[in-house]
């Protein structure tokens, strides 16, 4: 009884707006009504557009490696005046977000932080300027970036194909970035480019700089097509604190160098080269008056198969004084990266590390998986 | 039973010996003549698959960078920077195909009484210098700028050629694709847009003339091929290496007779 009670009175509900009384149609909106809507439209679709617009104008790019190292060098061992000597880690070695706004073709603001587990460190911070008056296209930064030397430190460590940029560069120029302002430009049909920059000299290890005399430092490259050439040169000089004179003395810091890059003739094979000599400075405390002279050099061969696969073998040597024998340490670097896809490749790369005259336990395996957007 | 097995393990094993797809991605202006291209291909040689997908010049040659096409498809010659990273990455400088020529039209709406432009008119209004038709001879009432996104080629070759380097006016509405400006010109008697001459349909094209002395020349296959039509320029198919098997047949017919008959239905103009 009750279930019928309830069924009823269900089906009267579901029925109900069936018998409920029709209510008039809407007035057609007068084209003043249907005007005004299309305005307001209008005007919603231009705040829009200026917003994506605006939002369009900055780009963001990054990459992050994580990896593993396996060290020969690697001992368990507690603290003590050299810290851990333990290597064997995993570890991200770049986390890398850079930011680019770019309002117009004539000026650009990049920066890029390094975020780590090390910590947060800032890598790039630039404006830029360009003419629109001539085909060169000169362009003014004022900043912190690359120096603009030889080929490897302006080449990105998300492209290059083995885990870290040669001895010599490392040395050379550590942490590859200055404080100062460059001019560059392109011409000759695209084919020829120049750098040329004014720096602190300091690198980006210190927030100031010790000495007020800046350094120079420049490349001029030229594009065969497959065959590629830069001759670059900086001119410089470092304070440093010595034996006799705590306040510090200059030293000359020079380096010239050639590079070269080539795209051979047997399918997918490119290979590149690097040869500097220079002038570095002494470690602080020195009792030298002068600075040594040093030498250096890199030889890559990078084979692709197909899509996925590149094989890559780099040589290179770092001379800290030419003027004492055996005291140069050679690396041979076989590497493997395999291109997962678009945005993550996988590299697996082992460093044999010898100096002249032995072959200390100092080889180092890395195994790295890197993503880009 | 066994059969059963036998025919499931084909099943299985048939994705393994599949012909992998040639893959083309990029201008969104050739993608037509592409998809046309491929149709005609494939019926031709049955086991064969070409994938075309569009994006934009840059988009195709960003993924002829990073591995993700065989082909790229663009309506603008490859930047030197572009062919950098092909050469870093790669080992390789590219291989360019022009396929086809285009001209690329100025669109106006059927009722505009304006019926020739300047290249330097034209370069005034997409800068926003010039923002009413009655300067250029037309009637009291604003210009409406179309254009088309800035990874587009068309994009890329109209500023370069045609404004000269200059910045698009910050008026000028983007859209997706050639096609989307052809509708949106049709439908707005102040608009103008410009794209591949193969699109120009429901819409009049502007008679183009290079300076105040020349006559106006609309596009057609004589004044394209002649180079009497000021605005014209190749279309290019891009790979990495050296075509070869399918990718080398493909291209070898697409600049031979049968394809360029096509290019040829399509719109768009020879290359020979």
């Amino acid at each position: 009884m009750k279930l019928k009670t309830v069924l009823i009175l269900a089906a009267l509900l579901l029925a109900a707006p069936m018998f409920a009384q029709e209510e008039p149609p809407p007035p057609e909106p007068t084209p003043e009504e249907l005007q005004g809507k299309i305005d307001a439209a209008t005007e919603t679709l231009t705040e829009t557009k200026n917003i994506v617009d605006l939002l369009s104008k900055l780009k963001i790019t990054g990459y992050i490696q994580a990896q593993y190292v396996n060290d020969e060098a690697s001992q368990n061992e507690l603290g003590g005046a050299t810290g851990t000597r333990n290597r064997d880690q995993f570890s991200i070695r770049r986390g890398r977000v850079k930011f680019t706004y770019q309002f117009s073709p004539t000026s650009k603001f990049v920066i890029q932080p390094d975020i780590t587990t090390s910590g947060v460190v800032l890598k790039d911070g630039y404006v830029e300027f360009t003419e629109p008056w001539t085909t060169w296209h000169h362009t003014l930064t004022a900043g912190q970036f690359n120096w603009p030397f030889g080929f490897e430190i302006m080449y990105s460590s998300s492209q290059r194909e083995v885990p870290e940029r040669s001895r010599v560069f490392r040395t050379l120029f550590p942490g590859e970035r200055d404080r100062g302002v460059m001019l560059s430009g392109v011409g000759l049909g695209e084919h020829f480019t120049y750098r040329v920059a004014v720096v602190n000299g300091t690198g980006t290890a210190r927030t100031d700089d010790l000495n007020k005399r800046k350094d120079l430092v420049g490349r001029v490259g030229y594009s065969f097509g497959a065959l590629d050439v830069g001759a670059s040169a900086y001119r410089g000089s470092d304070l440093i604190a010595t034996s006799t004179r705590a306040a510090g003395i200059e030293f000359d810091k020079e380096r010239q160098g050639i590079d070269v890059q080539w795209i051979t003739p047997v399918p997918g094979l490119g290979l590149r080269g690097e040869y500097i000599t220079g002038k570095q400075a002494p470690a602080s405390g020195t009792t030298r008056t002068q600075s040594f002279d040093v030498r250096g050099w890199y030889f890559y061969a990078i084979q692709n198969i197909g899509t996925k696969h590149q094989f890559v073998v780099r040589v290179d040597e770092y001379d800290p004084d030419t003027n004492t024998d055996n005291n140069a340490v050679r690396t041979i670097n076989p590497t493997y990266i395999f291109h997962w896809d678009a945005n993550s490749k996988v590299m697996a790369s082992y460093e044999l590390i010898r100096n002249q005259v032995s072959d200390p336990d100092d080889n180092v395996f890395t195994l790295r998986y890197q993503y880009s957007f | 039973m066994k059969k059963l097995i036998a025919a499931a393990l084909a099943a299985l094993a048939l994705p393994l010996f599949a012909a992998k797809p040639v893959t083309i991605k990029g201008s969104d202006t050739m993608v037509i003549m592409n998809a046309r291209l491929a149709e005609a291909f494939m019926a031709k040689n049955p086991g064969t698959f070409i994938q075309v997908t569009g994006g934009g010049s840059g988009v195709g040659i960003a993924a002829l960078i990073n591995g993700t096409t065989d082909i790229a498809a663009a309506s603008r010659p490859i930047k030197t920077s572009e062919t950098d990273k092909l050469k870093q990455r790669f080992a390789t400088t590219g291989y360019a195909f022009p396929i086809a020529r285009d001209g690329l039209s100025v669109y106006l709406h059927a009722s505009n009484p304006v019926k020739e432009l300047t290249l330097a008119q034209i370069r005034s209004i997409y800068t926003g210098e010039v923002t009413n038709w009655k300067d250029v001879g037309g009637k009291d009432a604003p210009i409406v700028l179309y254009s088309r996104e800035n990874s587009s080629g068309t994009y890329t070759y109209f500023k370069d050629n045609v404004l000269l380097g200059r910045d698009y006016s910050p008026r000028a509405q983007t859209l997706q694709g050639t096609a989307a400006v052809v509708n949106a010109v049709s439908k707005d008697p102040n608009g103008i847009g410009y794209g591949g001459a193969a699109y120009a349909k429901g819409i009049k094209d502007a008679a183009v003339k290079k300076d105040d002395r020349t006559p106006g020349v609309l596009p057609s296959l004589e004044t394209v091929r002649n180079g009497s039509y000021p605005i014209s320029r190749y279309l290019y198919l891009y790979t990495r290496t050296k075509p070869a098997k399918e990718m080398k047949t493909f291209l070898d017919w697409a600049i031979g007779p049968e394809g360029q008959e096509i290019v040829t239905k399509v719109g768009y103009f020879p290359v020979k």
